[in-house]
């Protein structure tokens, strides 16, 4: 489902030149649950930018279910972040004006779906995710954990193929954090394929698959990295 | 992203953010505000000078003898002095439908005196007509009687100063007093009225046409004073008049007409493009009100930056967000310019409670172009934060960089 050949990614900061990502393969099947690690700056946030999209790779090739996105424009790369992916942020991201079941409406609402239907998924969402009493609560009205879960419920309203989550129990309590990679597991389970950057080796050695990186590349010796 | 959701979207963030919203609206709605109530003052302005002038002497045509050629250089060879415009002329006037009555008018200065008392005055031949036409009123006595304009009649109206000058405090009505070498008898007062057509009516003595022009020893008449039935009456008046003098003066058209309705008409332009330039003037202020949404639209793009990415991120395309927030401006400017446009009939509906004689009005351009500009502004200075916000890096914006 997706496969990454040779990927570079480098900074220009001040005259010099920063190498985020060397030569990066991966591939990784559908429903897989890969768990990224390792330093700060190695360039795990890096790697999940250029596999949701939002980031292009200097040189490479980037496939996702059997397109090569690198040859896509802005456009069409906007419409493929809608349609097959959905993203997990540490800060959650929520729009603070707007009530969770907004939130959680947005994609659907940037897609054109009806209200109705919207409306309908939106609810159906929230009461799998337990928050069917949060619907018109606002982000400052929620506590840590519930607001990653309206995070995670919109980056799977659309139904997507790939979740991509950047340290998602970063900002969360041990109990919290725990609730959230349950429910990213359950999502995972349903098919998802789920890819989490973790710094917490307890969440990260979850994963089926997990891989570490070291300065930009990933790491062939660490025990971790392998397929499980 | 379908319409009304985009509008959703940017009703939400403005009263999501009040404060900023209310500032920007409190601009657009000051600039259109000044933009509607000076042109209603202008355009006030404008009305109270016509109205004033068609109470000074309504729908009149003043016909002057001779040709004025205001184009071309060289006079006409042919002709020579113009015919003269006699009392007949006039007379004949009166055939036409558009005209309502006439007025003949013999000019001429004379001594007048009564008893050892005498003065240089300008006696004025003409009819009892010219009383109507004239707005005259009369302090004492009568004015001339309506006869046959042809025939003599020593009977004359003076001036309320001309009164005093020769019969100070004394009983004037009835008196005989001599103008040049004949006697006539004064019959009335004329009130004050101050200047009328550029001549002081209190210095006057106004006598029959008929025994004005034998005194002068002249055929010709100074001018006729013509009145229209109407103020819609006035061009086919004028054009009756050519037409019938031309008709009696062998097809010659040596005359010179006047309306009143030329000399309002430039008053009129002074005042719209007086109007015009408070409009543009006040328009100033809608550009600046345009300017402070730029700048607040560029400070909210920067304070939402990671809502920015965010939207980018769940997959917004840049269009999406360009007219998320040109919405967001769009939106501003039209509630702004209500609200402006509230003010300005609130204003001028408490200033015509105020004043009731100035005759405010908002014209209905004013209003168009109070909108229009408003709006015009608003996008216009919305596109730039806005493109700035459709641009950004989603990653950078994300990050809050
Ligand atoms: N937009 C950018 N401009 C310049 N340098 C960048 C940018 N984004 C990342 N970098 C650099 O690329 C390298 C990798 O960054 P990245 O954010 O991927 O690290 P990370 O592994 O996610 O670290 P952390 O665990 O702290 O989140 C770092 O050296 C970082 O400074
Ligand atoms: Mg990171």
């Amino acid at each position: 489902m997706i496969r990454l050949e040779r990927i570079n990614r480098s900074f220009v900061v001040g005259g010099e030149t920063v190498h985020a990502l060397r030569d990066i393969d991966l591939e990784m099947a559908a429903g897989d649950y890969l768990s990224i690690m390792g330093p700060s700056g190695s360039g795990k946030s890096t790697l999940l930018n250029i596999l949701g999209l939002l980031d292009q790779p200097n040189s490479g090739r980037y496939f996702l279910q059997g397109t090569e996105t690198t040859a896509l424009n802005e456009t069409e790369q906007a419409v493929a972040r809608r349609d097959h992916i959905g993203f997990v942020f540490q800060s959650f991201h929520l729009i603070p004006r707007l009530t969770a079941a907004q939130n959680i409406e947005l994609p659907l609402m940037l897609a054109g779906v009806e209200p109705t239907e919207r409306t309908e998924r939106v609810a159906a969402v929230l009461e799998q995710l337990g928050l069917g009493d949060r619907a018109r609560h606002r982000p400052d009205q929620l506590s840590g954990g519930q607001r990653q879960r309206v995070a995670i419920a919109r980056a799977t309203i659309m139904q997507p193929a790939l979740l991509l989550a950047d340290e998602p129990t970063g900002n969360l309590d041990k109990h919290s954090g725990d609730e959230v990679v349950q429910t990213l597991e359950q999502l995972n389970s349903r098919g998802i394929t789920l890819v989490v950057v973790t710094h917490d080796p307890e969440i990260g050695g979850r994963a089926s698959r997990r891989i570490r990186m070291v300065d930009g590349a990933i790491d062939p010796g660490h025990p971790l990295t392998g397929s499980g | 992203m379908r319409l009304n959701d985009a509008f959703g979207f940017g009703l939400r963030a403005l009263t999501g953010a009040r404060s900023r919203t209310w500032l920007m609206l409190l601009a657009m709605a000051i600039g259109v505000a000044s933009v509607v109530v000076l042109t209603a003052l202008g355009e006030g302005a404008r009305r109270f000078v016509a109205n004033e002038f068609s109470s000074l002497g309504s729908h009149l045509v003043i016909v002057i003898p001779g040709k004025v050629e205001t184009t071309g250089d060289t006079p006409p060879l042919v002709g020579g002095t113009p015919r003269d415009v006699t009392l007949e002329d006039a007379l004949a006037l009166e055939r036409s439908s558009a005209i309502q009555r006439i007025a003949p008018l013999v000019l001429g200065a004379a001594p007048v005196s009564y008893r050892q008392l005498e003065r240089d005055i300008t006696v004025m031949g003409s009819t009892a007509e010219l009383m109507p036409i004239r707005n005259l009123e009369l302090a004492r006595g009568k004015f001339l009687p309506e006869t046959d304009p042809t025939r003599e009649s020593a009977v004359t109206v003076i001036g309320d100063k001309l009164k005093k000058e020769l019969f100070g405090n004394r009983r004037a009505i009835g008196e005989w007093v001599r103008i040049h070498d004949r006697r006539f008898r004064v019959i009335g007062i004329l009130k004050p009225l101050g200047e009328s057509l550029g001549m002081d009516i209190g210095d006057i003595a106004v006598i029959p046409v008929a025994s004005a022009q034998s005194l002068f020893n002249t055929e010709g008449l100074f001018r006729i004073l013509v009145q229209a039935e109407g103020r819609e009456a006035v061009p086919r008046a004028r054009q009756a008049v050519i037409d019938i003098i031309r008709q009696r003066h062998d097809d010659e058209e040596d005359i010179t007409v006047i309306t009143q309705d030329a000399l309002l008409s430039t008053f009129d332009d002074i005042f719209r493009s007086l109007t015009y330039t408070v409009a543009g003037i006040a328009s100033i202020s809608l550009a600046v009100a345009g300017i402070l949404i730029m700048n607040v639209m560029l400070v909210a793009v920067s304070q939402r930056t990671a809502e920015i990415g965010l939207l980018k991120a769940l997959g917004g395309r840049r269009g999406e967000i360009l007219s998320l927030f040109l919405i967001e401006a769009g939106l501003l400017s039209v509630a702004g310019s209500t609200i402006g446009l509230m003010v300005a009939y609130g204003g001028v509906w408490l200033m015509g409670r105020i004043y009731p004689d100035f005759p405010l009005l908002i014209p209905l351009w004013s209003l168009g172009a109070a909108l229009g500009i408003s709006l015009a502004t608003g996008l216009l200075f919305g596109i730039l934060p806005a493109r700035h916000a459709a641009r950004l890096d989603p990653v950078v914006a994300l990050a809050g960089r």
